[in-house]
């Protein structure tokens, strides 16, 4: 049900789309900030290091710099959140889609920490919509389904 | 006996069928080759990434190689050669022997040895990691992005290489021109010149990156080809390892019909 909704609100909007999932992980031979650094460098043909200082200025928001040389294997949850994060951000006039934050932040147990991360990159996005199971809306803090 | 009729006509089709599927493939690679919307600044990154790992990095070992393999066997064939009283015809056989033979098929061996696996498996892990769909989310082509520079790089590298085998086997000639025959550096260098045929080198150049196209384009294939399953991880690099193999072979075959006419 879940999936099929979140397919219907993708389906129009692959050229904006900036999904955050684990059906979209990052790529593992890749360094993190090659992987956020890649969709400006294969869309908008940013050399190499104009999109390498741009990766690192969006990190330092995050006071996460020092991630920038780590692959996949060696990052935290939260750390690798912000960099699929930061990746979605990139594509131009980005529409963020998060599908099930949770599964890649288990550890987290309620969504300030989603909040606060969109927070210092708002100026990157145009929209961002968070898909998720109905079960988890205390996390949301969610009281009324029906109106949010 | 109609089950093993069956089984051949089923493998005959198959190995048809696979034939015609990388002939195709090679067709798309080729037709984006030309297409300037394919060189972008990722993938020129990672062309500069995948020439440095294939070319560079070892350096030290085919160097080494080519100097030990190579001196050795124009040691070997320049005793033949004497022995036959064939010297007249030692710059021809040089050339033919070296730079249009040995040092094109010792290239793409060691290349298909250890670039060939590694790309097998790397596709088939991206597959399996599902990294290919992440790719594809972000609009991202994965044939300019990920199969051209490594494709392009194969081509690059088998060139490079023998060329460089042939300077090394050609230049430990000398040494044994001078041990055998008592040949001056000038008359073994005016030698190999008087040899040189065009028409050789051209064949040289068209079968190391033939070489290079198809011992890059085949394992991308078969990794393309594992499924969802981490077991079909070795499948995919066996069947694309079988394959490369049977490539060379066959454009090894075709280069000699293509010399013989």
């Amino acid at each position: 049900m879940l999936d099929k909704e979140l397919s219907d609100f993708t389906a129009n909007k692959k050229q904006t789309l900036g999904l955050i999932s684990m059906d979209a992980p990052l790529i593992s031979n890749l360094d993190v900030w090659v992987n956020i650094a890649l969709i400006k460098q294969y869309h908008e043909n940013l050399p190499k290091k104009t999109a390498k200082n741009l990766t690192l200025h969006y990190l330092q928001r995050y006071r996460m710099e020092y991630i920038a040389d780590k692959r996949n294997s060696a990052l935290t949850h939260k750390e690798r959140f912000i960099v699929m994060l930061l990746r979605a951000a990139m594509v131009k006039d980005s529409i963020i889609v998060l599908d099930r934050p949770f599964t890649i932040i288990p550890d987290v147990q309620d969504d300030r920490f989603i909040y606060d991360a969109l927070q210092l990159i708002s100026d990157s996005f145009k929209e961002c919509h968070i898909f998720d199971y109905m079960w988890f809306k205390d996390r949301y803090g969610i009281i009324n389904v029906e109106k949010s | 006996m109609t089950e093993l009729i069956e089984r051949i006509g089923k493998t005959s089709m198959d190995s048809t069928a696979t034939f015609r599927d990388i002939l195709s493939f090679a067709f798309t690679i080729l037709a984006r080759m030309f297409q300037k919307k394919t060189y972008s600044s990722a993938m020129k990154m990672v062309l500069v990434n995948q020439i440095y790992f294939t070319s560079v990095q070892i350096l030290p070992l085919f160097t080494a190689i080519s100097i030990i393999f190579g001196s050795l066997l124009i040691g070997i064939v320049f005793q033949i050669i004497k022995n036959m009283g064939l010297a007249e015809y030692l710059g021809r056989i040089l050339m033919g022997l070296v730079v249009t033979e040995l040092s094109p098929f010792i290239t793409v061996l060691l290349i298909a040895l250890r670039s060939s696996s590694a790309i097998n498996a790397e596709i088939a892990v991206m597959k399996v990691n599902k990294e290919l769909r992440t790719l594809d989310t972000f609009n991202i082509d994965v044939i300019d992005y990920l199969f051209m520079p490594r494709i392009m790089n194969g081509v690059v590298s088998v060139v490079l290489l023998s060329a460089l085998f042939s300077i090394l086997a050609l230049t430990s000639g000398m040494l044994f021109s001078k041990l055998i025959f008592g040949m001056s550096f000038n008359v073994y260098t005016n030698v190999l010149l008087k040899s040189a045929d065009f028409y050789d080198i051209v064949i040289s150049l068209i079968k190391c990156c033939t070489f290079g196209f198809f011992i890059t384009l085949i394992p991308i294939r078969s990794g393309l080809h594992a499924s969802y399953d981490l077991t079909s991880i070795p499948v995919a690099v066996l069947h694309g390892m079988v394959n490369v193999f049977i490539a060379i072979v066959l454009i090894e075959v075709l280069s000699l019909i293509l010399i013989s006419i």
